[in-house]
This record gives structure tokens, sequence and C-alpha cells, in this order.
């Protein structure tokens, strides 16, 4: 008998042990005075081996700045990124100084497990673009949590083969929706079907740009369920109907789009500043024949940037090479490596961003380094992954016609909802 | 001499142990515990009762995976259960160059279900070589939405599950029919039967036993389908996401920082119990056959 009590002790201390980790418990945050010296871990995220050089030409500079220091360097894979971040934060592991995009840093700043950056370092308001460093804030929490480093927004690409041989002019690009649809028609019927104009469904971002609120202002509840969602959803199923965009769109995601492009069955995607320089690689003879213009609506931002650990031993050295990787003078010897814009208010008047050289690809980084100006973040950084895949899914039935677009909009909404308050 | 302490086996049988309880046994009792609560990956959570499967009962898209789970397994059972014995049966014969259809059968178990589906993928698109061809030869005008439309693309998914399950039923049958001794067959054809008599009167009952196990196989397999219809529809679910199979839903709360793991793990508890009861039924169908 003695042995089964035994047991059943034994199975509600395990049960008792297991399911739930206590909740981050608030630590002071580690003082930002002091010298700059010791060991710092620096984490990047898929950079080596394509930039290992630039990468430690920045580290063996920040070690000859502050004699002493010593930059320990990660570099994580592309794939699984989220989760290795995640392991890091849940074991107290996470490395001193880390690339954290926005969406990854707001459930950690949730926690209180980043440092409050705009508390630590006051002059960063005043070096950093505002846009880029709102992205680091969160509703409801006081202060910055990542120094943003590099930028990049969307620019439209059109294939100019596709267009002419279609009966459109390339001079005369389409600047809205209602023309993007209207120019699509030309193209279906003087190809009989067998090219698209149009290859992507409407997302959250669209919502934005039609001048739908997301969210509420105090980031509780989701609002995109408007008359103004209906209208735009509406417009993409009559053009699903009429079969202006392929079957596909129901259910590739957004790179589907950029894929078919590629293919040379779509003749217009959108892409980050150095999409021609990528195509380049994969399809070398639709490159030249591609010419980039302004994203329709409000360009959309995105922003890579460093957070600080708050259970850093050693924040001096971890706020310096912060400061150090993003400085004006590092993400512009980036940025000449590849086409990303730096995110300080130093690089702004930078010839190298402002002036083409000619080709296409450097007209795309003209056009990316000015919409960059009125780019902004174009979905909450509340949206989470599964967030996005539930709206993907309802807006996909929407467009089919299997719900009404009302319906549809609804159904995203308590899903968002449910999600965000469970 | 030899001399046994009583630690002895516990000492061999520990490192097995260890891996079983850190690596199944915690996770299954975590899972259950992880049921009752809105536990996030970071921060914990809080007992919330049968909160989540209140929240599961409502919720549409469970109704749509359990459907698409169910017929899953209702068409891949039969199939697979019968298909790879019958062409177990054709191999099994000592021909000239049986080996070549041997592992001609067994080649699409080698390889990695998740390439198996991006090239089953490429062949069902819109642009795919199927309906090239089928466009080319004037069997259809319009591409056959064979990745787009809800039960084309669950469909899809169950020939490719069923045609890359062949090889792997077929090995076990092979070795259940060595059992099967060649006077019965020899006795049955003495006595007249022909061969599909003696199929169903001799080699079925030879077998009754393989084919069980097949079944049971096949049904929590197919229950606990993701690859398969994860690829084929580009990780989305197909149209509207309502080709989410079980598995698939729980990865989508249960992933990633804002994972909704106390939901998620309320959705594998409706998984075991939904897997539980076709097995159950096939025991208890094999019980009252015996």
């Amino acid at each position: 008998m003695r042995r089964y009590w035994a047991g059943l002790a034994l199975l509600v201390v395990t049960i008792a042990g297991c399911g739930l980790g206590g909740a981050a418990e608030e630590e002071p945050a580690p003082s930002a005075g002091g010298a700059v010296k010791g060991k710092v871990s620096l984490q990047t995220w898929a950079l080596k081996p394509k930039f290992t050089d630039y990468v430690q030409g920045v580290i063996d500079g920040f070690e000859k700045r502050y004699p002493g220091t010593e930059v320990e360097w990660l570099d994580q894979p592309a794939e699984g990124y989220s989760d290795k971040v995640l392991t890091q934060a849940a074991g107290g592991t996470l490395p001193d100084v880390v690339n954290l995009p926005p969406d990854f840093a707001v459930p950690l700043i949730r926690q209180g497990i980043l440092l409050d950056v705009a508390q630590a370092d006051q002059k960063l308001a005043a070096e950093y673009v505002p846009g880029a460093l709102d992205a680091y804030r969160y509703p409801g929490v006081q202060g910055a949590y990542g120094y943003p480093w590099y930028l990049n927004t969307d620019v439209n690409y059109w294939n100019t083969e596709l267009l002419k041989k279609n009966g459109l002019d390339p001079e005369k690009l389409p600047a809205s929706l209602d023309e993007l649809i209207a120019q699509a028609r030309t193209l279906k019927e003087k190809s009989g079907g067998k090219v698209f104009l149009m290859s992507r469904r409407p997302e959250l971002g669209d919502l934005t740009n039609a001048g739908v609120p997301i969210m509420s202002p105090d980031g509780a509840r989701f609002t995109f369920n408007t008359p103004e969602a209906v209208a735009l959803l509406d417009k993409y199923r009559d053009a699903f109907k009429e079969g202006l965009l392929p079957r596909d769109v129901l259910t590739d995601t957004y790179a589907g789009n950029a894929k078919l492009f590629n293919e040379g069955t779509v003749a217009w995607t959108t892409g980050g500043g150095n999409y021609i320089t990528s195509l380049a690689t994969d399809n070398p003879t639709l490159a030249p024949k591609v010419v980039p213009s302004k994203a329709m609506g409000t360009p959309p931002l995105y922003v890579q940037g460093l957070s600080i650990s708050k259970a850093t031993k050693n924040a001096p050295a971890a706020l310096a090479l912060a400061r150090w990787v993003t400085s004006a003078e590092n993400q512009a010897a980036f940025a000449r490596l590849v086409n990303i814009f730096p995110s300080t208010v130093a690089s702004a008047n930078d010839p190298f961003f402002s002036k083409s050289d000619g080709s296409n690809s450097g007209d795309a980084k003209v056009i990316a380094f000015e919409s960059l100006a009125e780019a902004k973040v174009l979905e909450p950084v509340q949206v989470t992954e599964a967030m996005k895949k539930l709206v993907r899914q309802q807006f996909s039935l929407a467009v089919s016609g299997e719900a009404t677009s009302r319906e549809a909009l609804d159904a995203a909404v308590a899903k968002c909802d449910e999600l965000l308050k469970s | 001499m030899t001399h046994h302490r009583w630690f002895t086996p516990w000492v061999l049988v520990a490192p097995a142990a260890v891996w079983l309880f850190v690596f199944s046994v915690w996770p299954a009792i975590n899972t259950v515990v992880l049921a009752f609560t809105n536990a996030k990956p970071l921060g914990g959570g809080h007992f919330t009762g049968l909160a989540n499967f209140e929240r599961a009962l409502s919720d549409a898209q469970l109704v749509d995976a359990l459907v698409n789970s169910i017929v899953f397994m209702l068409v891949c059972l039969p199939l697979l259960t019968m298909l790879p014995l019958l062409i177990a049966i054709l191999v099994e014969k000592k021909l000239p160059g049986i080996t070549f259809f041997r592992t001609a059968f067994y080649t699409p178990v080698v390889a990695s279900a998740v390439v198996v589906a991006l090239i089953w993928g490429w062949l069902l698109d819109d642009r795919g070589l199927i309906n090239g061809l089928a466009q080319g030869l004037g069997v259809v005008t319009t591409p056959v939405p064979f990745l787009t439309e809800r039960w084309l693309l669950l469909f899809s998914a169950i020939s490719l599950t069923v045609w890359k399950g062949l090889g792997y039923y077929m090995i076990i049958y092979l070795s259940a029919l060595g059992n099967v001794r060649r006077e019965l067959h020899e006795a049955a054809a003495v006595d007249g039967a022909g061969p599909v008599r003696r199929f169903w009167s001799v080699t079925v009952p030879g077998v009754r036993n393989t084919m069980l196990l097949v079944s049971v196989l096949v049904s929590v397999s197919a229950l606990r389908v993701f690859s398969e219809l994860y690829v084929l529809s580009n990780g989305t679910g197909g149209p509207g996401g309502r080709d989410m199979s079980l598995v698939m839903l729980i990865q989508l709360y249960g992933r990633g920082f804002t994972g909704h793991l106390g939901y998620a793990s309320a959705l594998s508890l409706l998984l075991l119990v939904v897997t539980l009861g076709p097995m159950l039924a096939l025991l208890r169908l094999n019980r009252k056959a015996a």
C-alpha cells in the first residue's frame, strides 16, 4: 500500500512541477554607466557567410575603439530563428546584444526581458529616425527596446516585356488598385488568360493603406471589420471572379507572388530595394527587363534592430556595441554591400542612396530610399504569425466568394481578438 | 561465479528509461496539465479549468480539421490495408527481375515526405505537368484546381499518402505471407478452389493479425497527417484554411513566441481521444472475429 502512496505522491509532485513556468521576475535594470570593457556577446541572424568579413570588421573596429573589450559573435541560421530566441529567452541565455525584428521583440518586452535603451541612452531619439524607433515601442510600456539597425521597404516591380506584349504601356504604370484592376483586365484579354498582372491577396497592410484602423488606439482589440475593408475585399473578389488573378492566390503565401513573377507568369510584384539583384541570380534574362516604381499608397516599413538583454552582466559594453554596430558609418558601409538603408538621421543626406547609377537596380534603390521618408509599419506589432495566418485564411474565403467580405472580416477580427486576449 | 545485485537491471535499463521519461512521459503529463491553463512559452500562465475545451467546441476550424482527419482515415484505411497485400502477393512470386518491382514499390517510402509532397505539388499545380498534359490533350479546357479546391486538395493529399505508404506496408505483408503455409494453398487448389477463393479463405485468414496491425498503423498515421497537407497547401491549410488537419491546427496555435500552449495542448488531448477510437474499435473487431 505504501508503494501506491509513494507513487501517487511522485505523480502529484511531477504534475505540480511541470506545466507552468513562473512569470519573469521583475529585475532591476542593469546600470548603463561604467567603463566599456570586458566580454560582450552579439547575436546576428543569418549574416554568415555572406557578410562575415563585414561583421568581423565592425567587431574588430569596436575592440580597437574600446581596448579591453572582447566580442563573442554568434550567428544563427535563418530557419528557426524565432524558436532559437524563444529558447534563449526562456532559458535565461539570451546574448547581451541580439538582433530582433520588432515582432520578435514584443513578447520579450512584455515579459521584461529586454533593456529600455531609451532610458539608458539619452541620445537615442535624436540619432535614429522616429518611425524606426517607434517600432521598438509597445503600447502601455514605457521606453524603447532596440537600436534600429537597417531598414527596408517595398517597391513595385514590373515585367516590361509582358506589359508591352499584352497591350500595356510601361510608361503608364498603375498607381492605384482601380488602375491596377483595369490594366489586369487588359492583360488578361490580350494574353487569353495565360499571364496575369495581379497575383496577391490583400493583407492587413492593404487595409491600413485603405484607411482602415487595424486596432483600437489602446491596442486592446481589433477593429478592421469596417465598410471600407468590405469594399476593398469586394474589389478583389470581383477581380478573382473575372479571372484577373490566378487561383493560386487562394493558397499561396506572399512569396508565391514573387515566385510567379520570377517565372514570367505574372507582370507585377513587390519586393525590397535589392529585389532585382536577387532576381538576376534566379532569372538573369528577366532581370534587365524589370522596371521599378514607388509602392502604391503608403510604403511599408521593415525594421531590423539590436536589442539588449536586461540580464546582461556588462550593460556599458552591450550599449556601446549596439550603438557601434548601428552607427551611421557602419550602416553606410553595410548598405554598400547590400541594398538596405540606414536607420540613422545622419545618413539622410548620403548621396549614395539618393543617386542612381543608371541601372534598374540603382533606380530601385533610390525609389526605396525616397519611399522610406513616408514609409510606416503597416501592421501593428501585436499581430502574431497565427493571427496573420487566420486573417489570410478568412481573406481567401472572401476572395473566392465562399464567404461574404463582411463575414470573413468579422470572423478574422473575432479570431484575432480571441488570440490577443487568451 | 556471478553476482546479481538487485540494482543491476535498473542500471542497465536506466539510460533508456531516463530518455523515455524526459522525452515521452514528462511531455505527455505536461500536455495534460497545460491543457487546463492559458500557458504561453514565456511567462507561465494560469489554470483556466475547461476553458480551452469550451473554446475548442465552438471552433469551426476544429470541426473542419476533424472532418478532414476522419475522411483521410476512412479513405486511407481500406486502400492501405488491401492494396499493399495485393501488391505483396504479386511481388512474392519468384520470377526473374521481380526484385526490380519490389524496389520500385519501396522507393517512395525511402524518400522524404516533404520532398515527395513538393514534387506532387509541382505536378498538380495549375501550371503543372498533369494540368499541362490534360489541357494539351484537350481533356479539360481550364486547369483542374487540385491544390486550390478544398476536397480536391484533400484527395490529392490522400493519393500521395497512399502512393507513398504502399511499399512500407507491402514489406510487412511480404514477411507475413512467408508464414502462410504453402500446403494450405495446395490443399485448397486440390479441393478445386480458384485464386480468388484461395485469397479469401487461405491468404486473408493467414495474414489476419498483420492486417490488423497495418490497419492500426494506417489509422493512427492518417489521423496524425501533417506533412502532405502542409506542403501541398503551402502551409496555408488550403483555401480558407479548410484543409487543415488536427496536427496542423495544433502547430498553428502552439508555435512561436506567442504560442497558445494551453489551447494547443487541449487540441492534442482531443487528437489522442480521436486516435484511440479507431484503435480500440479495430482491436474489438479482431477479438470478435477470433
